[in-house]
């Protein structure tokens, strides 16, 4: 008997067979706030192999009693109070640790002892969660000890944390040594923005219904904004964020995946290639966001905005600086808020500006896109009524409250004709019942699964850094100061002037 | 999930239920996507469940509930409440026509047969999108339902309830030992409160794997609060086990074949209330093909 034959009908979707999931990184923050909660829901709700064993390797001296004793904390932080029940305690007896530093080849041979003992050395998921500067050391050792190649039977797959390079030559060398020891099949660059039920649910809203995609054009679609606010601020993650910014930790990745999905192609196939191969497509058709034009000897950047947040006030409390947050250099340059004005040279969206923001302590948490349609061509109510006629808007709620919602103008009831827009709203937490998983439950059942629809490709990656290495290149290059915006409002002016040369403006969130 | 909540309620004649519903559904709070109409059918003893059941998954907003009771009536009044209606004591043979005016329109209908004429659910097998059978005694039901498979999807709640048993099973299976040692399997025993339901996991179980000549399935009476407490599938020296855990709140599963060394783990017993296996049905649009083969092997024996 080759196939399980009792997968045949289950209602369930299906389960990964025999898996070991590696954590490198395992007292790291992600594991702590996503990795372990993830697991334990995936576990509790039965999604989760008969045979499965986690194995957490990090510098911390502990052994596998206090890394099951850190999985209970987490749980407790983040899956909530009564999580440490007979599930948590079964999954926490399968957990084990491997105290090491990653660059020791002895680790290696450790963990490769360790996985015959624990399942055979079938299914391994290695994940990287660990500081980008030692990705390609892991990469290497796993590559050398022969563990990313699976034996007789079973498979060997690595799940790379973002940010995947810095720019443009890192991203292409981490590709290069990682396809030196994994085929791309087994590599994962995750992204957690593509495992929201949302993002998802595009490809279905676009591609599954006949009725939108015909008006998915610039006949129809006058412009589109992507918006991702974050109403905290740099928190903990200082040391990472002074090297980062908003540009390379948002919109490189998450803003250019969700671009991709906005702007792609209709695949052929829901299959992973196929998608994969169509946002691509729209990828490359993004112009640069440099000009070729001049300004005194410089190349001009008039499409990207930078700014910084000062001292402000944020969800009901005093926030400080950018540059008096702990870990942050007082002279830093570090971007917190990005907007962009992003135009595709293809038949589709020709002439179609993707207005594209993001930043930290904005008065808002949410994650949204904005389809902006084109007005009526004729204002035939334009005298019947003392109100004008908005455009018509589609709004996808990625975060925090998933759904789509479609506004449009209906008369208001009376004798006059005045007319005043309405929303429909469809939300996912409370139309179909039930929960909506997490998007790291969804990824990382998706990896044991094999499945690498929702997760970014090699090419993508390096073409997306090809977009942003130019704009980092510029700015790195100025001597000017960031410009800032208070904490608790939404950006500087500049970003207004972005969307105002349009003759257009920001959608009031 | 979400609880009942107190609405305005009004009894009205069939012909004003559809604006009752407007009158009467709450003006507060966005408007929220309808998915489906769930439709409950039974004799008046066997629809207080049924009631509790949808005005709950009324109250959520998403779907139009109607409670059917099948009588001697053939104008009832209807109670309005929300997005629930509830017609008392109809004339069987009208049971189909009522549905047929009350169901949304362009949206699946989900009917849940409590019992009742057999000729309706013949009737509203032309109508419904998915009939899901919920009868103490079910072997006419399905029975009748095996001839019924290609006018529309079939399930049964028993059959809903079985879901996480029937995957954790399937996970077994997953491991490639246990499924070489498939064959040497000889013995089945499945202790329960509910004999039918043990019946199902086993025709399943069954009829989608071939055991060796011999196999037998033994069915053990157990306590009534838990329809299966525990499953075993048995060789002289190799055992795929799963069973209820104490407070019934987690099922524990252990496999011992030759050639794999012994893995158990607890899993969480989901909470598998009728609305919970309600808005299971909800979520699956095609025909229950493994339910199909099962009853088909069962009524076939």
């Amino acid at each position: 008997m080759n196939e399980n034959p009792l997968n045949d009908g289950l209602r369930l979707e299906p389960t990964p067979g025999p898996t070991t999931f590696v954590i490198f990184g395992a007292s790291g923050d992600l594991t702590k706030r996503k990795l372990l909660p993830a697991i334990y829901r995936l576990s509790k709700r039965g999604r989760l192999p008969a045979q499965f064993a986690v194995i957490g390797i990090s510098r911390s001296e502990i052994d596998d009693d206090a890394f099951r004793t850190q999985f209970r904390e987490s749980l407790a932080e983040f899956a909530g109070p009564d999580s440490w029940d007979d599930v948590a305690k079964s999954l926490a007896s399968r957990m084990y640790y491997v105290s090491a530093e990653t660059d020791d080849p002895e680790v290696y041979r450790q963990l490769k002892a360790r996985l015959e003992q624990i399942n055979g050395a079938e299914g391994v998921l290695f994940y990287l969660a660990i500081p980008p500067s030692v990705y390609g050391v892991v990469i290497e050792h796993l590559g050398t000890s022969g563990l990313s190649r699976p034996g007789e039977r079973g498979w060997r797959r690595v799940i790379v944390e973002k940010p995947f390079g810095t720019d443009l030559a890192s991203a292409r060398a981490l590709n290069q040594l990682a396809h030196q020891h994994f085929d791309e099949e087994q590599v994962y660059r995750i992204d957690h923005y593509l495992g929201k039920e949302t993002v998802q649910n595009l490809l279905v809203f676009r591609f599954g219904n006949g009725m939108f995609e015909p008006v998915w054009n610039r006949r129809y679609i006058d412009h589109v904004q992507i918006t991702a606010a974050e109403t905290v601020g740099v928190e903990h993650r200082a040391s990472y964020y002074e090297g980062a910014g908003a540009l390379r930790d948002m919109v490189q990745n998450h803003l250019m995946q969700v671009l991709s999905l906005v702007a792609m192609e209709p695949p052929i196939a829901f299959t992973a290639e196929s998608v994969r191969d169509r946002k691509m497509d729209a990828l490359l058709a993004v112009q640069p966001l440099v000009e070729d034009k001049q300004n005194g000897g410089r190349p001009v950047l008039s499409n990207v905005v930078r700014a910084q947040y000062r001292a402000g006030w944020v969800n009901g409390s005093e926030v400080p600086g950018y540059l008096s947050e702990k870990g942050v250099s007082k002279q830093s340059k570090t971007e917190t808020y990005v907007a962009g004005r992003v135009q595709l040279d293809n038949w589709r969206w020709a002439g179609v500006p993707f207005y594209l923001r993001t930043g930290k302590r904005l008065p808002k948490r949410t994650t949204e896109i904005s389809i902006q349609f084109r007005r009526p061509p004729l204002e035939i109510f334009r005298r019947a009524s003392q109100t004008s006629v908005a455009p018509d808007l589609l709004i996808v709620n990625v975060q925090p409250d998933e759904g789509i919602s479609l506004r449009f103008e209906a008369k208001l009831p009376g004798t006059r004709m005045q007319i005043a827009p309405v929303m429909m709203n469809f939300r996912y937490g409370t139309t179909f019942g039930g929960e909506v998983p997490e998007a790291y439950e969804t990824l990382l059942l998706d990896a044991m699964l094999g499945d690498t629809t929702l997760f970014a490709r090699h090419d993508f990656v390096e073409a997306s850094w090809a977009l942003i290495t130019p704009v980092i290149e510029r700015w790195s290059g100025l001597g000017d100061d960031v410009p800032t915006y208070e904490a608790g409002e939404w950006g500087p002016p500049e970003a207004d002037e972005l969307v105002g040369r349009d003759g257009r403006r920001w959608r009031t969130l | 999930m979400t609880t009942a909540t107190a609405i305005e309620a009004r009894e009205v004649p069939f012909s004003e239920i559809a604006t009752a519903m407007v009158d009467v559904c709450p003006r507060a709070g966005a408007m929220r996507a309808l998915v489906a109409t769930v439709v409950a059918v039974g004799p008046p003893d066997r629809l207080d469940l049924a009631t509790d059941t949808l005005q709950i998954l009324g109250d959520a907003g998403t779907v139009r509930s109607i409670v059917i009771s099948e009588g001697d009536e053939a104008a009832p009044s209807a109670r309005v409440a929300g997005n629930t209606v509830a017609l008392k004591g109809l004339k069987p043979q009208y049971v189909n026509n009522a549905v047929a005016a009350l169901r949304l329109s362009s949206l699946p209908t989900l009917v849940w047969w409590r019992g009742g004429r057999p000729e309706t659910l013949d009737e509203l097998a032309d109508l419904a999108d998915r009939i899901v059978l919920d009868e103490d005694e079910p072997e006419t039901s399905w029975r009748r339902a095996v001839k019924l498979f290609e006018a529309t999807a079939f399930s049964d709640l028993r059959w809903a309830r079985l879901t996480q048993w029937r995957a954790l099973m399937a996970h077994f299976f997953d491991i490639p030992e246990v499924r070489s040692a498939a064959t040497q399997f000889s013995r089945l025993r499945i202790r329960g409160g509910d004999h039918v339901s043990a019946e199902l996991f086993a025709a399943w179980l069954t009829s989608s794997i071939s055991f060796g000549a011999g196999f037998h399935v033994e069915i053990e009476r157990g306590d009534e609060g838990a329809p299966i407490q525990s499953i075993h599938l048995l060789d002289q020296d190799q055992e795929l086990m799963l069973r209820t855990g104490a407070g019934r709140t987690c099922i524990e599963t252990a496999v011992s074949v030759r050639g794999h060394r012994s893995v158990s783990r607890i899993v969480a017993l989901a909470d598998r209330t009728p609305v919970d296996a309600l808005t299971e049905e909800l979520m699956i649009r095609a025909r229950d093909l493994a339910f199909e083969r099962t009853i088909q092997a069962l009524v076939a024996d």
